[in-house]
């Protein structure tokens, strides 16, 4: 089961001690049900705010947000939805399995059969098997993030939520985290959306890119990537790939640089 | 393995303890040594010799501070739970606990006497004044501990106020609570004892007062090492408590 996500004309505030901040302002997003989006955007232009705006963890300033034609706060309440935070956010006196557990248990499933089956074939899926017992100080950054993701899978959610989840990771772990993370959503069927300030990262992982924009917030372009599936290390070799990066780059840097068909200047760069 | 590792954590604090007796055994037996302080194996041979007297006193003193903790613990327990769920509360229920820590006992006891008699129930009452505060705090501190990615997961989650409580705040709380109520069970003991200075027919601190009129300051030292002896082991039993039920704390950490 997957839903889409719809957000339209959405404009957040935070208000400060220095008066009333805009964070974003009149974003529209739009990703598809089952697709993987991704949000793209320097440090502070509210892409983890629209993240959790989406999710419902804030309410919006004016705007609208559906999932699936369902306000956040019901699909909440029905639990289809995952979120994975920046840190991997176990909870240190349960081990992996209970970690993994944690929303059923929330929920009140926590003890039927079928999804403790569920519960270790997801363990598997992220490759945790043997250290169901390890507690989180025990484990690797990026295992304790396979045990989010798995965490957050557990629900069999419509959506998740994906707030730069390998930012902490060194770029060999990342990569790898990547292309697994691809091949867990595909067997989820969840529509997925990421948060991440990589560029290579975004244009790899999605069908869509949104490029945001600071001070205030906004979606300044959507990018669509036509790379085929399943994806692998060596399309990002590829022309296309290249192609993909540059337009993400040109939307992030459209001010600042200047396009080397238009401005003379590059030629003495 | 675990022995000598307890071996090397012990005998560095022991030996400080044998030379400092042994030295002032030496002083007492060659005639140096102040009248004030006894020779540590008069102490000794106080404790053999009247360990009845001891333990009659030691009893009341021990259930007295124990009562006054416990109601102090449950006491400040609801007391920090209204704090950590109704805000406007925080600041009168903070502030209380302070301003009760903050009255000197010598002073407030045969106030206290005046209204209340001179009963268990003064020293009852004086050991639970005594030690609410660390665990007030620790409680107030431990419930809102948890990190906002952690709340934000039971928001997420959709979990009630009260699953929020006993899944994330309480199990977040505990080393804090721990702390408070190590700090705590030793100041009950101290409460207890100078509340029984205020008039009290039993206790440690009624045989230290009655040994200090009469100038037998082997019994007063022999008190003196009953509370100190006392306290530790309130503290000891909150450690070996949180040892038993805290199991992240890794076991190499505390070796080092």
């Amino acid at each position: 089961m997957s839903s889409d996500i719809n957000v339209g004309r959405v404009t957040a505030v935070f208000d400060g001690r220095k008066g009333r901040t805009i964070a974003l302002e009149s974003v529209d997003l739009i990703v598809k049900a089952g697709s993987f989006g991704s949000i793209i955007g320097p440090s502070g232009c509210g892409k983890s705010t629209l993240l959790r705006l989406i999710a419902g963890i804030i309410p919006p300033f004016a705007g609208s947000v559906t999932i699936g034609g369902e306000p956040p706060d019901a699909i909440r309440r029905e639990r289809r939805l995952g979120f994975v935070f920046q840190s991997a956010t176990l909870l240190p006196w349960r081990n992996v399995r209970q970690n993994i557990q944690f929303p059923l248990d929330i929920a009140g499933r926590g003890h039927r059969s079928q999804e403790e089956a569920f519960c270790t074939e997801l363990i598997e899926l992220v490759g945790l098997k043997g250290f169901e017992n390890a507690l989180a100080h025990e484990l690797s950054g990026g295992m304790q993030q396979r045990a989010a993701i798995a965490r957050a899978l557990v629900l069999k959610p419509d959506v998740l939520m994906l707030d730069e989840p390998f930012g902490a990771l060194d770029e060999i772990t990342r990569q790898r985290m990547n292309i697994e993370m691809l091949r867990i959503w595909a067997e989820s069927h969840t529509t997925a959306l990421l948060v991440t300030h990589s560029i290579a990262e975004a244009v790899f992982m999605s069908d869509t890119v949104s490029v945001m924009s600071p001070r205030p917030g906004r979606i300044i372009s959507t990018i669509q990537i036509d790379l085929p599936r399943p994806r692998n290390l060596e399309m990002m070799r590829g022309r296309e790939f290249f192609n993909c990066v540059n337009q993400v780059r040109d939307a992030l840097f459209m001010r600042e640089m200047p396009r080397p068909d238009s401005d003379s200047q590059v030629e003495t760069l | 393995m675990q022995l000598s590792m307890t071996f090397t954590r012990v005998w560095r604090p022991a030996a400080v303890i044998i030379t400092v007796l042994a030295a002032t055994e030496i002083l007492q037996r060659t005639g140096i040594g102040p009248v004030y302080i006894p020779a540590p194996s008069s102490v000794l041979e106080k404790a053999i010799s009247s360990r009845a007297i001891l333990l009659e006193n030691l009893g009341p003193t021990a259930g007295r501070a124990g009562l006054g903790f416990l109601i102090a613990a449950v006491a400040t327990f609801t007391a920090a739970s209204l704090a950590a769920v109704f805000r406007p509360l925080y600041g009168v229920i903070y502030n209380t606990g302070a301003a009760l820590h903050s009255l000197p006992i010598i002073a407030t006891a045969p106030l206290l006497a005046l209204w209340i008699g001179t009963g268990a129930q003064l020293q009852v009452t004086l050991a639970a004044m005594a030690c609410q505060f660390p665990i007030l705090v620790g409680t107030i501190q431990g419930l809102g501990s948890a990190d906002a990615q952690q709340r934000e997961l039971l928001i997420v989650l959709s979990a009630s106020r009260a699953q929020t409580l006993r899944h994330l705040l309480v199990p977040s709380a505990l080393p804090y609570i721990f702390a408070g109520l190590k700090v705590a069970a030793p100041s009950a003991v101290l409460g207890t004892v100078t509340a029984e200075w205020a008039g009290s027919e039993r206790g440690i601190g009624a045989m230290m007062l009655y040994a200090l009129f009469a100038y037998d300051t082997a019994t007063v030292w022999l008190s003196v090492i009953a509370t100190c002896l006392l306290s530790a082991a309130g503290f000891g039993f909150w450690a070996l408590v949180e040892k038993l039920t805290d199991r992240t704390i890794d076991e190499t950490e505390i070796a080092n």
